[in-house]
């Protein structure tokens, strides 16, 4: 059960759904540009985004780090020195993982195609590796560019570049993984999260699987993958019913023969897009389509994005924002840059998502679970500062590195970060009438009306302020707006 | 604080809402209520009226009842390690690397004994204010960690899947109308056992931003802010709400969760949120640590637990998590830093609830997804096990040792098998301690056990 949209249906409310959801959202006018483009167009323009690679260079400090030679080095030093050594490479890892947050979260708010990064956003959730195990910017980021090249690309191909990726080596322990001792953890995750789900395979697969994943390694002199065949278990595996001398390869092709596969990865992309919870039909349907493609991701995409069922009402403005998505749209809805990282990554730790470090490798659960009392009050919080309202009290950056680091709390100023131009985001044509100037924001910040009794509420706090309310009120009054339910939804 | 941080903070403005209970009264009762309510509010207001009849239902007073300290140690915590069996020699012959050497460790009897690092919980063992519950497990383990906290989180069968948590079941049993802060996490999150019917329970790590600020000094913003963060008394909305009428309140059974629309559910946790922030704040600044507490995050959980039973918060139950405990590689240095910070934090709590007065009527209990094997893995570390030992502290607990260590020569798949079941541990607690019905809340009767 999937039914495709009639491009006639196409309006302003759709289209805005689709950008929120697609991408991170953007201004009235984009919205009513991209409506513009017609049902095909707009879906044509999410599949087949502009590559942003120029717009977005390699971070200049994104470079391998010859470990081997920074070990030969350190066996020179005295104790004294190779502490102080250790000390310099970790304060250099910690300041080009911010630069690595920030650098991918103003890719995300200033890119030409949010599509790509928003896609990469959920792989990045789905292949949840975290900076707090592997104390490499470098690799974090190559996975990174990884997850984009594939984002909507194909899913096999992605999966078994995904177990020769550096980060991940280390993330579940790969590169430790011997023909003597294999090592579980991958083979155990590459099954119960990021293919089948669990239960749909034994603690046996999960042994007979770790065989094949080992020699895995890491060149140390580039850091990039090396196979080390006289660790690697060329013995005879059973897994999931088949038996042979399979290689890491062959287990990641038999996975992919699992009708659930297509199922588990359908769904949880549907989840992500649309809704918790799809009816099975539309989920088997998504993943047939799915399979009979080999996995190829654009078409399920295009599948999802021209279905009536992605524009329904259990969809628009049904879901609630991640925080990541709460921050990039906020800086697009109000026409401002993203604050400074400090402010920024840490509001997302408050959130409960930092990028590069989920909270284990489940991924971010998503969905309600982003909401309690403690992240809405912050939230409304950082709408606050989001506003130009003044400071937002934040905690020093080491603990984002270490959250079990303690850290005297902190306070920073505004600085730089001047909120919205009010000129801009509440235009002169709209500000005469406090009923119009409500019904533009209503649509700048929720795409959609509030009930006529929130519209009231509102109406009557700017008209309390006087037929001209000075910036301050204004400024109050996009808070004021941000500080509900409503804002939390997409 | 810093004088600067204070300067940023409004005085509070004069709340018109203290509880839930008080909302409901102004908002609902005073009023002529013939339209539906949202389902949040259905069974509340139903058991309010239930209230006074029903003895089961208990509210937390913040000042005489008995309290619960929830502390996990998130990642699968070593428990052969935790408490350690130094008299057998499969011990030392599974670790050769990582076990703790038979001298180092501290005797508990003439089989096992603690983890050096925990000579404080030793005191407190000594003086009668610590249990010590050895083969704690369930049957058919998962060795999963998401899937193995899920079990304990929802105390449900292995092969069973339940969206609630057992503390949120308790909530919904026993403490329908209470204040959201019956049930308080500390941190960003709300556990998976605080998962409810009627969710409970509200999270917070620094209380004095556990507030709203905003940019308006005439408290005209404040009307609107919480004008719009409560739930919509409109009836025209309230029917998209899946609100059901009052006439069917009688005898209704619990609305699902999935019932609740998104909206509803941001509204009543705005609700929850601005209820209980102006007293928590108010708790913060009136009552600072009465003892020093070690600087680290466990540290600062529990310091902040023990100035919000000072300052007599209404929490029956509290939450509080330990992470890092997943060593499977060279573990010896980072378990070693985990059990002083848990030892040094659960001696300073002790202390503090003394100071206050307190000790009698707190309980904390530990528990983490799993133990970890027996034999230590290539690397130095342990990887992911079954049976393993709980902590109980406190003040009006039964001391000793409870269960039998599980034999390490009978193994079951490589990990040590489990014979005390979890659940026999919530049962005790939610009997004897929260005084509220086991049955009900974990679905059958589980044997107790002689910790309180």
């Amino acid at each position: 059960m999937l039914t495709p949209l009639h491009a006639r249906q196409w309006d302003l409310q759709k289209a805005a759904h689709l950008l929120n959801r697609a991408g991170f959202g953007g201004t009235p006018d984009e919205i009513k540009a991209f409506c513009e483009l017609g049902f095909d167009k707009a879906v044509q323009t999410v599949l087949d985004g502009p590559d942003d690679a120029t717009q977005f260079p390699k971070p200049a400090w994104a470079q391998p780090t010859n470990l081997l030679a920074l070990h030969q080095q350190m066996m020179t030093l005295t104790a004294d020195e190779k502490k102080q050594m250790q000390q310099m490479v970790q304060k250099q890892y910690r300041q080009d993982d911010i630069d690595l947050i920030n650098w991918w979260l103003n890719r995300m708010r200033f890119t030409s195609n949010p599509f790509r990064e928003k896609l990469t956003l959920f792989w990045h959730g789905h292949f949840a590796t975290s900076v707090e195990k592997v104390h490499d910017s470098y690799m974090m980021w190559q996975q990174n560019e990884l997850l984009r090249q594939h984002a909507f690309g194909n899913f096999g191909l992605m999966v078994k570049s995904i177990s020769r990726d550096p980060a991940m080596l280390v993330w579940l322990d790969t590169r430790e993984s011997k023909k003597d001792h294999p090592n579980e953890n991958f083979a155990r995750e590459v099954m119960e999260l990021f293919t089948l789900g669990i239960g749909n395979y034994t603690e046996n697969d999960v042994q007979e699987g770790a065989k094949a994943f080992t020699g895995y390694r890491i060149a140390p002199t580039d850091e990039t993958f090396r196979y080390a065949p006289f660790q690697h278990d060329e013995g005879v595996k059973t897994f999931l019913g088949q038996t042979g001398p399979f290689t890491g390869d062959d287990i990641i092709d038999i996975i992919l023969q699992q009708p659930s596969c297509a199922k588990f990865i359908a769904k949880k992309l549907w989840t992500f897009y649309a809704y918790e919870d799809p009816d099975p039909s539309l989920v088997d349907a998504l993943a047939s389509n799915f399979r009979s493609s080999s996995y190829e991701i654009r078409p399920l995409m295009s599948d999802i994005f021209r279905s009536a069922e992605f524009y329904s009402p259990d969809s628009v403005r049904q879901q609630i924002k991640s925080p990541v998505q709460w921050v990039v749209q906020t800086s697009k809805v109000l026409e401002t840059p993203l604050a400074r990282p400090q402010i920024t990554i840490n509001a997302l730790r408050q959130l409960g998502q930092v990028p590069f470090a989920p909270p284990n490798v489940k991924g971010w659960d998503g969905g309600r679970s982003w909401i309690t009392t403690s992240t809405l009050l912050y939230r409304y919080n950082m709408a606050n500062f989001a506003v130009g309202n003044g400071p937002l009290r934040i905690e020093r950056l080491r603990k984002i590195a270490n959250p079990n680091a303690p850290a005297a709390p902190n306070s920073f100023d505004v600085q730089n970060y001047q909120g919205p131009d009010l000129a801009k985001v509440i235009p002169a044509q709209v500000r005469a009438d406090p009923k119009r100037t409500i019904a533009y924001l209503c649509f700048r910040l929720y795409q959609d009306p509030l009930t006529p009794r929130d519209t009231e509420t509102f109406v009557k706090y700017l008209s309390d302020h006087g037929p001209t309310p000075t910036d301050d009120t204004y400024r109050e009054l996009l808070h004021l707006m941000m500080s509900t339910p409503q804002y939390q939804l997409t | 604080m810093s004088d600067q941080d204070d300067d940023h903070i409004i005085e509070p403005h004069t709340s018109t809402l203290h509880t839930r209970r008080e909302f409901l009264r102004t908002s609902m009762l005073g009023a002529a209520v013939s339209f539906t309510l949202p389902v949040f509010l259905q069974k509340t207001f139903f058991t309010l009226d239930a209230m006074a009849a029903d003895s089961a239902i208990q509210t937390a007073t913040g000042k005489n009842d008995t309290i619960l300290i929830v502390l996990q140690l998130a990642g699968g915590n070593d428990g052969m390690n935790t408490v350690i069996p130094y008299a057998d020699d499969a011990y030392f012959r599974a670790r050769p690397v990582i076990g703790i050497p038979k001298d180092q460790v501290i005797k508990l009897n003439d089989y096992a004994g603690l983890n050096p690092k925990l000579s404080g919980l030793k005191g407190l063992f000594d003086e009668g204010h610590l249990s010590v519950l050895q083969g704690v497990g369930y049957p058919n383990p998962n060795r999963s960690h998401f899937r193995s906290t899920e079990i304990w989180q929802t105390a449900s069968d292995s092969d069973k899947y339940d969206s609630y948590g057992w503390l949120g079941r308790y909530f919904d049993s026993c403490c329908q109308g209470a204040d959201p802060t019956v049930g308080v996490a500390i941190g960003n999150q709300v556990p998976q056992s605080f998962a409810a019917s009627s969710p409970t329970g509200v999270a917070f790590s620094r209380p004095e931003q556990y507030r709203w600020f905003n940019g308006d000094k005439s408290g005209a913003s404040d009307l609107v802010y919480k004008e719009m963060n409560q739930p919509e008394m409109d009836p025209a909305m309230l029917d998209e709400n899946d609100g059901g009428s009052v006439d069917s309140l009688a005898g209704s059974s619990a609305p699902s969760r999935h019932k609740e629309s998104t909206l509803a559910f941001l509204e009543r946790t705005a609700l929850d949120a601005q209820m209980s922030s102006d007293k928590i704040l108010d708790i913060a600044r009136k009552f600072p640590a009465s003892v020093s507490y070690p600087h680290s995050a466990l540290g600062d959980s529990m310091s902040l637990v023990g100035r919000m039973i000072a300052g007599g918060l209404a929490t029956r139950v509290y939450y509080v998590s330990q992470g890092g405990y997943d060593t499977h590689t060279n573990q010896v240095a980072t378990h070693a830093r985990l059990m002083g910070e848990l030892n040094d934090a659960l001696v300073a709590f002790a202390q503090d609830m003394k100071a206050q007065g307190n000790f009698g009527r707190v309980m904390l209990m530990t528990f983490s997804e799993f133990g970890r094997r027996v034999t230590q893995n290539a690397s130095n570390g342990t990887d992911h096990g079954a049976a393993a030992p709980m902590f109980v502290m406190g003040g009006g607990i039964k001391p000793g040792l409870f269960g039998q260590y599980p034999s390490l020569s009978a193994l079951n798949a490589g990990d040590l098998a489990y014979n005390v079941d979890f659940r026999s541990v919530y049962a005790t607690i939610l009997d004897r301690w929260l005084r509220a019905p086991s049955k009900e809340v974990l679905g059958r009767q589980f044997p107790l056990l002689g910790i309180v």
